[in-house]
């Protein structure tokens, strides 16, 4: 897969402090947008380039802090790197309980930051890729019959396709029919691979399973 | 030996007086004898009575006057030369006697008053002298009791100095936190600057436009820190009062340079509305700004705990009807009721559970001491209003 450029956002209220991380950013080649205010931040147009978020514990208005708990409660998942004057321990353990992917205290060493960063994207790129693969599951597993999403969910609980088919009233042949089907349409090259992909499909047991 | 002394000396002075009674009639009979007989001879022997009485005393004037009459007897009186007293000569010595006895007598009487006169006066000298022994002692007193008393001002001056002093410290930790972050702002630009800069030299070639680019960023934000020292020095000087013509807006500003992360942190909003050009005060610069730090400190913790409105302080500065410098400093806080308004200015008063309570009060006393005035009043809307006058120029 062509990985996409990272973009890091940078949100600080001191204009100096977010130039000069964009000025080491771009030094080693990673594409920066820096944001005076949270809100400034909410405003961008969303890209498709995997990413994090550096943002000052310390805003005029909102914390940080208070902007994370926004960032998840609108559904923007990205990771985030906090950067703070002095390290207090009860917000960085609230910061990183909340997901955070580091807590930088400034001045920080440039080599902790790009850690922190290539750890976040790296982070957000996997979970982007999850998302993706999720989403393919979720559009193969649409195309199948109502009955090949019953024998798929009996399958992966690891029934024999003997009890499948007592359960669903249909011969053995039938069950092995469907059952061909599914492999094929979900693209799975084994049943192991089928219950990997039924785990990442979360809806799916609760969905169409049947109280036994 | 005191009472040795004077009788010594008044036995001295009745051998002068009888010796003197005795010359004295011995003088006049030779001059009568001299003169004889062309004088009448008593009026010179008057005259040795009234002397003697005068500086003898009664004795040696009696004793004039039994010489006198003896010796006139003796030669004037006839037979000469002869003491037998006749009867035919009595009324002769008598006419001497009795004036000489009435002579000697208001001699005395007018010796004494001159003598009481005199004793007077010298009393009246001791007294004077006395009293002015006594006021000497009492401006002593005086003086040191002002000595004292300028020891006690100053004692009491430099209480508040320190107390002034002690306040300030404390509101200067109180803002510790907040100058922390105003110092390590431009150091992590600075030190970030620099990472760039190294890796925009190390790049293949290097991008010297670029690395300049990171300098000149690093100076900028050195420069920026080591203004922020700088303003807390002033601040932070515990130095004796030094009055100098200054503009009230730029004290102002010095304050707000400093509060700026107290007030983001607060979430207050400013507006500043201070009105160019004005006159100039002679004030101690670092105590008025302890003034205006103190008053913007409540101000924004009036606001603390408001919440449903805008937490706005406004500071203003403009010139009254009566063309004094004006600064006024209003929260939109809780406000005050009207029996707090003077209350809040006494010493160790506080609502605050961190306060000592001396903040206004001392700025009260620098503002007086600057020969302003220091008030609050309630706003019209929410809130309340701090504000003090300056006299301009000289007048301070």
């Amino acid at each position: 897969m062509k990985k996409i450029d990272p973009i890091v956002f940078v949100v600080d209220d001191d204009a100096a402090v977010r130039d000069a991380i964009k000025n080491l950013l771009e030094s080693v080649g990673i594409q920066v947008q820096t944001f005076a205010s949270g809100a400034e931040f909410m405003a961008r147009t969303a890209a498709e380039a995997p990413g994090c978020l550096i943002l000052d514990v310390r805003l005029p208005g909102m914390s940080g802090l208070e902007f994370q708990r926004e960032l998840i409660a609108a559904g923007v998942e990205i990771p985030i790197i906090f950067i703070t004057g002095h390290g207090d321990i009860p917000i960085t353990v609230q910061a990183m309980k909340a997901g955070a992917v580091d807590f930088l205290t400034k001045p920080f060493r440039e080599q902790e930051l790009l850690d922190a960063i290539h750890k976040a994207v790296d982070r957000d790129r996997q979970r982007r890729e999850q998302t993706a693969d999720v989403a393919k599951l979720r559009q193969r597993y649409e195309e199948l019959t109502p009955r090949e999403r019953e024998v798929m969910a009996l399958v992966t609980r690891g029934l024999l396709n003997k009890q499948i088919a007592a359960e669903l009233g249909a011969s053995e042949t039938t069950v092995k029919i469907h059952r061909g089907q599914v492999m094929r349409k979900m693209g799975a090259e084994s049943l192991a691979d089928l219950v990997r992909m039924a785990d990442k499909l979360p809806n799916l047991s609760k969905g169409i399973s049947r109280p036994s | 030996m005191d009472t040795s002394a004077t009788f010594k000396s008044q036995i001295r002075s009745a051998f002068y007086g009888y010796g003197l009674a005795i010359l004295a009639v011995a003088s006049a009979l030779v001059i009568t004898q001299s003169l004889k007989p062309t004088v009448f001879p008593t009026p010179l022997f008057f005259a040795a009575v009234v002397i003697s009485t005068w500086f003898g005393g009664t004795g040696p004037g009696l004793t004039a006057i039994v010489l006198a009459t003896l010796v006139l007897d003796l030669y004037f009186v006839s037979p000469v030369r002869g003491f037998a007293i006749r009867t035919a000569d009595l009324p002769y010595l008598a006419q001497f006697v009795l004036p000489a006895l009435l002579s000697g007598w208001f001699t005395k009487k007018r010796k004494d008053a001159e003598t009481a006169l005199k004793e007077a006066r010298d009393h009246l000298d001791a007294k004077v002298q006395e009293r002015t022994a006594q006021l000497l002692h009492s401006n002593e007193q005086l003086e040191s009791e002002i000595a004292e008393r300028k020891r006690a001002e100053e004692a009491v001056h430099k209480t508040q100095a320190d107390l002034a002093h002690l306040t300030r410290v404390m509101t200067m930790s109180e803002l510790a936190t907040s100058i922390a972050h105003e110092v390590n702002q431009p150091l992590a630009a600075i030190v970030t600057n620099g990472a760039a800069g190294m890796r925009w030299l190390g790049a293949e070639p290097p991008n010297v436009e670029r690395a300049r680019d990171s300098m000149t960023r690093m100076i900028s934000e050195g420069n920026r820190a080591s203004e922020v020292i700088k303003r807390i020095r002033t601040l932070s000087k515990k130095a004796s009062p030094h009055k100098a013509p200054l503009d009230i807006n730029e004290v102002i500003q010095d304050v707000l340079a400093l509060i700026g992360t107290e007030l983001v942190k607060s979430r207050a909003l400013l507006t500043c509305d201070l009105k160019p050009d004005m006159p100039r005060v002679t004030g101690d610069r670092v105590q008025l700004q302890q003034v205006l730090l103190n008053l913007i400190m409540n101000g924004i913790e009036a606001m603390a705990d408001v919440s449903g409105r805008s937490r706005v302080l406004i500071i203003k500065s403009d010139v009254d009807d009566r063309g004094q410098v004006l600064v006024s400093v209003r929260d939109s806080g809780t406000g005050l009721d009207a029996q707090d308004l003077e209350k809040v200015f006494e010493a160790f008063y506080t609502t605050k559970t961190e306060g000592v309570g001396m903040g206004l009060s001392i700025s009260r006393s620098i503002v007086e001491a600057h020969g302003g005035r220091l008030w609050a009043s309630p706003n019209t809307g929410p809130g309340a209003s701090f504000q003090f006058t300056l006299p301009t120029g000289e007048a301070a």
